[in-house]
């Protein structure tokens, strides 16, 4: 799941493509990716894993990185 | 009392947290109306002193224009101040309708429908059109307004990559088989200056069978030939399913927005658009003052054409000077700068050379990005212009940023 999220990550929101992504990295406090965006991050979630997020559990601190989305996504 | 001291903590705490974060915004109190020159208290108290705005939206010198002012003034006198109703109980008068009839004709629409502001018309769109089998799908830069008004629709959303139109063409593929598909941009996107390729997006839109929204806040009454919008300068006038402005820029700068498209979208709107259907009419001395604004763009088109060749002097003058400028030929022009702190100095040293510009930066744009926005008016001068000109290059060249590459900036500064 890390490994997919990272991917997508890298291909939908980065600027710089070759940009390291690790499951620390913050995305949403550091800017990397916009709060906007999520409803994209959502969606591929939703199609991905079948996991359906409600927005109210995507926060900056709880949806920061890759190892809390994991997390999160494991709870539904 | 119900205000428990708690409560009262938890606001002053998040208070307190905005402005360590250096995000605490600070109004600027002008004493004299909207114009290309202003009278400024800054900061509060202290001794007002005349800049030269460049940071309005009043992009053809409309706001304070003696025309504007007589037919302000008339309109007052011939149909009241307010209605204190909403449209449909008893708000609406022959101003209100003529209104909606002139704009869907300015802007090459079916119809139109008048709210109390375009955040209320992109607030209104999306939930009375949409429902949970649809999709809309954004670029990523729209306005605030867009995006809280797709957060009150039931629809689907996505995103795609800033005026990427291979990344919309794979979105669009992906919901090919959602029953209502809505592109969702601005015409001008107002942190950047740049305008969406509405031509590449209408294309897209007729292959995929998708409607098109767009907000063109930042391009009615100046952009094209007649000043009729991005979707004029883009050739694609009439091919727009959707168009929301507003009359709080250009048009005059009081306040208002509308919905002009399809008829049937249009009708629908009326009735269930829940900002049109639960708030108060527009007050009427706006309805028929933007009558008369309309009558005057529509009679010549020299505002918009001083507004053109200011942008091109006032582009071409940044970059002589040394600035970095993104592409785009928009009445917004950013200046670049990188780093935040920077921004906001040279914000304080252009205030302090009688210049008038905001300093930008994250979260209102993206980390690294910070920039002073500019904006151009009809109403500028040219010794105006040359003014703010000489501010800009004597403030950039004291503080070390003229004549460097991105790359450079970024290495004496920081991001």
């Amino acid at each position: 799941m890390e490994e997919k999220l990272i991917a997508f990550i890298r291909e939908e929101f980065l600027t710089d493509p070759s940009q390291d992504i690790t499951p620390d990295t913050k995305l949403l406090s550091s800017g990397l990716v916009d709060s906007f965006s999520l409803v994209s991050l959502q969606a591929f979630i939703e199609k991905e894993f079948g996991k359906r997020i409600p927005a109210p559990r995507i926060t900056v601190q709880s949806f920061d990185t890759v190892r809390q989305m994991v997390r999160v996504i494991g709870q539904f | 009392m119900a205000f428990e001291p708690s409560v009262r903590d938890r606001y002053r705490s998040i208070l307190s947290e905005i402005e360590s974060a250096g995000l605490l915004k600070n109004e600027r109190i002008i004493t004299v109306p909207q114009d290309a020159e202003i009278t400024v208290a800054f900061p509060a108290g202290a001794t007002p002193r005349r800049v030269i705005n460049m940071c309005s939206n009043n992009y053809l010198g409309l706001s304070s224009h003696p025309d504007v002012l007589k037919a302000a003034h008339a309109a007052l006198e011939q149909r009241g101040y307010g209605m204190s109703s909403v449209r449909f109980i008893c708000g609406t008068q022959d101003i209100h309708t003529a209104l909606e009839e002139k704009l869907a004709e300015f802007l090459g629409t079916e119809a139109c429908i008048l709210f109390s502001s375009c955040f209320d018309a992109n607030g209104a769109l999306f939930e009375a059109l949409l429902d949970e089998n649809d999709v809309m799908i954004a670029d990523r830069l729209v306005h605030a307004s867009l995006i809280d008004g797709m957060r009150l629709a039931k629809a689907q959303r996505d995103t795609y990559k800033h005026s990427d139109m291979g990344h919309l063409r794979s979105k669009l593929e992906q919901y090919r088989a959602c029953p209502r598909k809505m592109i969702v941009t601005d015409g001008v996107f107002s942190m950047d200056g740049d305008m969406a390729d509405l031509g590449g997006i209408v294309a897209l839109a007729e292959e995929f069978g998708a409607m098109v929204c767009v907000d063109d806040s930042h391009a009615t009454g100046f952009l094209g030939k007649t000043g009729r919008g991005s979707h004029e300068a883009c050739g694609v006038m009439g091919k727009i399913d959707i168009l929301t402005t507003t009359l709080g820029k250009a048009l005059g700068g009081a306040s208002g927005g509308c919905v002009a498209a399809r008829k049937e979208i249009v009708a629908l709107l009326r009735q269930r658009g829940r900002p049109y259907l639960f708030s108060n009419t527009l007050a009427p001395v706006i309805a028929s003052t933007t009558l008369e604004v309309l009558r005057l763009l529509e009679g010549s088109t020299e505002r918009r054409d001083r507004l053109e060749a200011n942008t091109a002097f006032w582009r071409n003058g940044l970059r002589d000077a040394g600035f970095i400028l993104p592409p785009g030929n928009t009445p917004i022009v950013p200046v670049m700068l990188y780093n935040a702190a920077l921004a906001q100095k040279l914000s304080a040293a252009l205030f302090d050379r009688g210049v008038y510009a905001v300093g930008f930066f994250f979260p209102v744009v993206p980390q690294g990005q910070a920039r002073i926005r500019t904006q151009l008016s009809a109403g500028h001068t040219q010794a105006m212009l040359e003014r703010a000109l000489g501010a800009f290059t004597e403030a950039g060249r004291a503080a070390g940023v003229t004549g460097l590459t991105k790359e450079q900036i970024i290495a004496k500064f920081g991001t």
